[in-house]
C-alpha cells in the first residue's frame, strides 16, 4: 500500500509541477551553485536528465520522446536536430546576453547564423601526460609526434593509450601530417591510416572511458583524450597526493573542438523558462562556474574574470590565437566516406 | 553422514569466491577515502554522507525501487496466471505469447514501447511518458520469466494430486488455494525475486521508456561513467544489495518453505 501511495504521489506531483524547466543535458554539466541560482531567480524548478552520448540521446528522441524545453547536443548533433526539424528557432530578443558570447563561436558550419543554438562550453581533443615522466624521458609535449613518432614511442612503450574514436584518432593523425582535420581526400587518409599502424604496436590501448583514472594511477604516462577529462584526472593526482602531477596540452599542430550548444527542442513545454534559462547561462558569472568545475573551455568572453586564474592561464584550456586558429570543429561524413572510414578503422584494429 | 570429497569443496568454494568477491570488494571501497577508487587509501563514511545529500541520486534509487516492487508484484500476479494458463489450455499460441518479450532484444522491446505509448496512450488518453511507462514497460519484459518459472514446476507435479483434491470435494479454488498454490509457491517467489533484480538494473528498456524527469539508478550511474565513477556509486550499490538481501532474508522468514526445492 505504501508504494501505491507513494506512486501517486509521484504521479500528482508531475501534475502539479507547474513552473519546471526540464534540462536534457550531460552528467555534471552544470554547477550545483548555478542550478540554485537560477531556481531561486525565477521562482521554478529545474529538472535535469541525463545522457552518455549524442547518439544515445538523438536515438531517443528520434523515437518519439518529448517534453524535454532544452538540450546540450555536441556540434554535429545540433545538426542533425536541425535537419530532422526538431528545434524550435531562438527568439534572439530575449537574450540580451547573447553579446557576451565570442563571435569565433557563431555562425558554425553546423548552425548557420546561429538561429538554433547559443554555444554553452567546449572541449579540445589533446594530449595529457605525465610531467614528471616526459620530461625525464625528454619527449616534447606540445605535439602530435609524441603519440605517433616510434622515436619517442620507444621510450613509452605499452604507457600510451589513444581514443577508441575513429573521427577522433584519424582527425589527431591528419593534424599532425599537416591536413584538415575534415580532410576527406582518400590519399590522405591513407597515409594518416599508415600513420596510425606504424604506431599502434607502442600503445598500450585504444580507450576512450578509463584513460583518467589509468593516468592518475601512473600505468599510463600518455593519453590522447578530452580537455575536460584531463583537467579532472590532473585534479585527481592532486587530491590523491601523487608523487607526479598530470599535465596536458594543445599540439601545436591543431586539434579538434567540439562545443556543446543549447537548443530549444520543439516538444519542450515551455520555450519561456528555456529563453531565461539561456540568458542566465550566458551571464558571466554563471559560464565561469561550469569552467571552475570541469575545467571546460568558454566561449563566454565576460566569464573571464570569474574563472579561477590557474585555468584562465591554462593554454590548453584556452589556446592562444595562434593554435585557436588551428583548431577545428568535426563535420559529418557523408555515408561513402563513412564507409571507407569504418573500412580503414577495421583495417588498424586487425593489424 | 556420508563426507563430500575435497574436490567438491574446492570447487563450491571457488564459485561462491567467484560470485561474491566482486560484490564484496564493491562493498569495501565504498567506505574508501579516495575519489580515484584504483587502490585503498583509508576508512570513511564520506561517500555515504556524499549519498545521503545527493538529492538527484536519491531519487533515482527511489525510483528504481518502486518501479521494481510494483512491476515485480504485477508481473509475478500475471505471470503466474499466464504460467497456470499454459498448463491447463494445451493453446500452442499461449506459451509462444507469453515467452516472446523473454526472447526479444531489450533495444527492440525498448523502441516499440516507446512507439506504442507515443502512439496510443498519448493522443488517446493524453498520458505523457512518466514513472507509469516504466513500469509497464517492465512488467511487460518480466511477465516471460515468471511465467517460464511457473510453467515449468507444474509440468514436474503429480497431476493426480489435483484430482484427489476434486474427488474430496474441494472447489476449485479452494484447490487452487490449498494445492496448487503452495506447491507453486517456490516458482512464484523465484519468479518474483528474478523480476525484481531484472527490473532493478534494466537500462535499455527503461532509457527509452523513461519520461523526462523520471531518473533510475542504472540511468543515473551510466550517466556518469563518462566522468569517471566515484566511490558514491559504490556507496549506493552497497545500500541497495543490503535492501535486497533484507528483502530475501525477510521473505524467507515469512515463508521459510518457499525457498526450498519443490523436491517432488
Amino acid at each position: 500500500m505504501r508504494f501505491l501511495a507513494l506512486l501517486l504521489l509521484e504521479l500528482s506531483s508531475a501534475l502539479h509541477a507547474a513552473d519546471v524547466l526540464h534540462l536534457y543535458n550531460w552528467n555534471n554539466y552544470i554547477s550545483d551553485a548555478t542550478v540554485a541560482r537560477f531556481e531561486a531567480s525565477c521562482k521554478c524548478k529545474l529538472v535535469q536528465d541525463y545522457y552518455s552520448d549524442n547518439e544515445e540521446m538523438l536515438a531517443k528522441l528520434a523515437a518519439g520522446a518529448s517534453g524535454y524545453d532544452l538540450i546540450v547536443p555536441t556540434g554535429n548533433a545540433v545538426e542533425s536536430l536541425i535537419k530532422s526539424k526538431q528545434l524550435r528557432p531562438l527568439d534572439k530578443s530575449q537574450l540580451p546576453n547573447l553579446k557576451n558570447i565570442d563571435p569565433a563561436y557563431l555562425d558554425t558550419a553546423f548552425d548557420p547564423g546561429s538561429r538554433y543554438s547559443v554555444p554553452y562550453a567546449y572541449t579540445i581533443t589533446l594530449i595529457g601526460y605525465n610531467e614528471q615522466k616526459l620530461r625525464e624521458l625528454g619527449i616534447p609535449t606540445d605535439t602530435w609526434a609524441a603519440i605517433f613518432e616510434p622515436k619517442y614511442l620507444k621510450k613509452l612503450k605499452g604507457r600510451v593509450t589513444v581514443l577508441d574514436s575513429q573521427r577522433e584518432l584519424m582527425a589527431a593523425a591528419l593534424k599532425y601530417l599537416g591536413y584538415s582535420a575534415n580532410d576527406t581526400d582518400e590519399a590522405h587518409w591513407r597515409r594518416a591510416r599508415d600513420l596510425i599502424i606504424r604506431a599502434k604496436p607502442y600503445w598500450a590501448a585504444f580507450n576512450a572511458s578509463s584513460y583518467i583514472k589509468e593516468l592518475t594511477v601512473g600505468n599510463i604516462w600518455l593519453a590522447h583524450g578530452y580537455s575536460s577529462d584531463m583537467f579532472q584526472a590532473r585534479q585527481d593526482a592532486r587530491q590523491a597526493g601523487r608523487p607526479f602531477t598530470i599535465a596536458y596540452s594543445t599540439p601545436k599542430e591543431g586539434a579538434v573542438l567540439a562545443l556543446d550548444s543549447m537548443v530549444l527542442h520543439k516538444s519542450g513545454p515551455r520555450p519561456d523558462l528555456a529563453h531565461r534559462f539561456i540568458d542566465f547561462m550566458l551571464e558571466g558569472q554563471n559560464s565561469a562556474e561550469l569552467t571552475n568545475l570541469i575545467g571546460s573551455g568558454n566561449p563566454n568572453r565576460e566569464a573571464m574574470r570569474y574563472i579561477d586564474p590557474a585555468i584562465a592561464a591554462n593554454q590548453a584550456v584556452f589556446p592562444t590565437p595562434d593554435i585557436q586558429r588551428r583548431l577545428e570543429m568535426l563535420k559529418d561524413l557523408d555515408r561513402a566516406q563513412r564507409r571507407v572510414l569504418s573500412r580503414m578503422w577495421t583495417e588498424i584494429k586487425v593489424r | 553422514m556420508r563426507r563430500n570429497p575435497l574436490w567438491l569443496w574446492v570447487a563450491a568454494l571457488t564459485a561462491y569466491a567467484f560470485l561474491y568477491l566482486p560484490l564484496l570488494i564493491v562493498v569495501l571501497y565504498s567506505f574508501n577515502d579516495s575519489r580515484l577508487n584504483a587502490e585503498w587509501v583509508g576508512f570513511t563514511l564520506h561517500w555515504y554522507s556524499e549519498l545521503f545529500n545527493d538529492t538527484g541520486m536519491l531519487a533515482a534509487a527511489r525510483n528504481s525501487l518502486l518501479i521494481a516492487v510494483t512491476a515485480s508484484l504485477a508481473a509475478t500476479v500475471l505471470g503466474t496466471l499466464a504460467g497456470l494458463a499454459i498448463h491447463r489450455y494445451k493453446l500452442r499460441i499461449l506459451p509462444v505469447l507469453a515467452v516472446t518479450p523473454v526472447a526479444m532484444p531489450e533495444v527492440l522491446l525498448g523502441v516499440s514501447l516507446l512507439l506504442f505509448f507515443n502512439l496510443v496512450f498519448r493522443p488517446w488518453l493524453g498520458l505523457e511518458l512518466g514513472l507509469w511507462s516504466v513500469i509497464v514497460a517492465h512488467i511487460t519484459f518480466c511477465i516471460g520469466f515468471v511465467t517460464i518459472v511457473v510453467r515449468v514446476s507444474l509440468l514436474g507435479m503429480d497431476e493426480s494430486i489435483f484430482e484427489a483434491a476434486r474427488d474430496l470435494g474441494a472447489t476449485p479454488w479452494q484447490t487452487f488455494r490449498l494445492v496448487t498454490f503452495p506447491l507453486i509457491l517456490p516458482a512464484v517467489m523465484a519468479g518474483a525475486l528474478m523480476s525484481f533484480a531484472l527490473s532493478l538494473d534494466d537500462f535499455v528498456i527503461t532509457f527509452f521508456t523513461a519520461g523526462v524527469g523520471v531518473s533510475t539508478l542504472p540511468l543515473e550511474i551510466y550517466s556518469m561513467i563518462k566522468i569517471a565513477v566515484t566511490p558514491e556509486v559504490n556507496a549506493v550499490s552497497t545500500v541497495l544489495m543490503a535492501l535486497t538481501l533484507g528483502m530475501i532474508v525477510l521473505a524467507s522468514r515469512i515463508h521459510g518453505k518457499a525457498f526450498k526445492s519443490t523436491g517432488a
